[in-house]
């Protein structure tokens, strides 16, 4: 048997003016990464990665995306990511979570990432229903779509 | 002793804006740095000759109404980075008293000459270099050797690389010089940021790191125990040799308890001369002095 390492890189979306939702799904995501790929690395590394690239999970209003690839290709995609300005046409740049090797590991980051977002914003609301609201915004997450 | 946490971004540009400071310093915050330092730029080639023993370099900053703000989140450190052309700025250097203020002291060589006296005989820690000039000055190896076994740090700066492509190209070239002449020791990254659109998070850095020819783990280091060797290092340059003492917090038995204690007298002025970071504890300790 020969197993495939597959690598998952949580990221988060960071618009460079604040907005609710930032209107990308996988396609525009995954679109636009393979295109800055080929651009500063050109055809081969595109050819290592374009196998098993998959942006499994992008949620516009959480702003966060979980983006898997093939372990061996990974350090092409992550080290670029820091240089990408531009998402689709809104000018966002891309925050590394956390990579691990299964989504259920991305998956359990980023809960407990919202839940401390969580903690830091819950401070500020005034209302009980405005706290729900947010509650409700931050915590949406289904993987499996 | 100073203590400071990782991450560490050692090149924040001084803005004269409040309001934009402070944004990049939220930002930074949030991205979950710990210490960083501003940056403050002062061009050595342009003066005019001035007679010995004045005054030549500038006063810090004034950001004390930051560092109170930010107390117990951000240590914030000060920095001077001087761009000369000749080796007349080392004089300079060993006379000035504000220079003393300052927590970090780069070099930002112009020409061959000014680079290799930055390796080898400049009195600072950082040697960095400019990247809107493009990279004509390229270290060569000897030098490269020498600033090592200094200890002093080379300086990459990602904020131009990800605005500009020219930039990006000229920062990858000297980069990977470093890593052709030197397998890319010593070497710290941080951000020059104007803009806290500009600013990444040290995961990021470490990663983007890959470019420039650094391997996994120097890339880390690069944003963390490199820098603290780094300050350690400026600190003691700053403060100079000094006199530590070491309390014990459990009881001591002494043999000869009168001896010590008059020694510890001696020992307790001597002390109050060396302020700053030292503990002085004159307690039940004989110390020998040399």
């Amino acid at each position: 048997m020969v197993r495939i390492k597959n690598r998952y890189i949580a990221v988060q979306i960071v618009p460079h003016t604040p907005v609710k939702t930032l209107r990308l799904n996988d396609h525009t995501v995954a679109k636009c990464l393979l295109k800055y790929v080929e651009k500063y690395y050109g055809v081969y590394a595109l050819g290592i990665l374009e196998h098993g690239f998959r942006v499994k999970y992008c949620n516009d209003r959480t702003k966060i995306a979980i983006i898997r690839c093939l372990h061996r290709g990974q350090r092409y995609l992550s080290s670029i990511l820091p240089l990408i300005t531009l998402i689709g046409d809104v000018r966002a740049k891309f925050r590394t979570l956390y990579v691990g090797a299964t989504v259920i590991q991305c998956n359990k980051f980023i809960i407990n990432h919202q839940r401390q977002f969580l903690d830091r914003m819950m401070g500020q609301t005034a209302s009980a229903k405005e706290r729900q609201d947010l509650f409700k915004r931050v915590m949406e997450l289904d993987v499996d779509r | 002793m100073e203590q400071t946490k990782g991450f560490y971004d050692f090149c924040i540009p001084y803005n004269n804006d409040d309001k934009v400071l402070r944004a990049i310093l939220n930002e930074l915050l949030e991205l979950g740095y710990k210490t960083i330092a501003i940056d403050q730029s002062y061009d050595h080639s342009k003066k005019e000759a001035v007679k010995r023993g004045a005054e030549m370099f500038p006063e810090p900053y004034s950001i004390e109404h930051l560092r109170k703000e930010f107390s117990g989140k951000l240590t914030i450190l000060q920095r001077i980075t001087i761009l000369y052309v000749d080796v007349n700025v080392s004089h300079a250097m060993t006379v000035s008293l504000n220079l003393r203020k300052f927590n970090l002291i780069a070099g930002q060589p112009k020409t061959d000459a000014a680079l290799t006296h930055c390796c080898t005989s400049f009195n600072g820690d950082i040697i960095t270099f400019d990247p809107v000039a493009g990279s004509r000055l390229l270290v060569n190896r000897k030098s490269y050797q020498i600033a090592v076994r200094r200890g002093m740090f080379f300086e990459i700066k990602y904020a131009p690389a990800i605005s500009d492509s020219n930039n990006r190209k000229d920062m990858i070239k000297v980069a990977q010089n470093y890593f052709t002449k030197g397998k890319s020791k010593n070497i710290i990254i941080s951000s020059g940021a104007a803009h806290e659109f500009q600013l990444r998070g040290p995961y990021d850095v470490a990663n983007l790191s890959f470019i420039f020819g650094l391997s996994e783990d120097q890339g880390k280091n690069s944003i963390d125990r490199f820098c603290r060797q780094l300050f350690l290092r400026a600190e003691s340059r700053r403060v100079g040799k000094t006199i530590m003492f070491v309390k014990s917090k459990g009881p001591v038995v002494f043999s000869d308890s009168e001896e010590s204690a008059q020694e510890d007298e001696e020992m307790d002025a001597i002390a109050t001369d060396m302020t700053d970071d030292t503990e002085n504890s004159p307690e039940n300790k004989r110390l020998k002095l040399a």
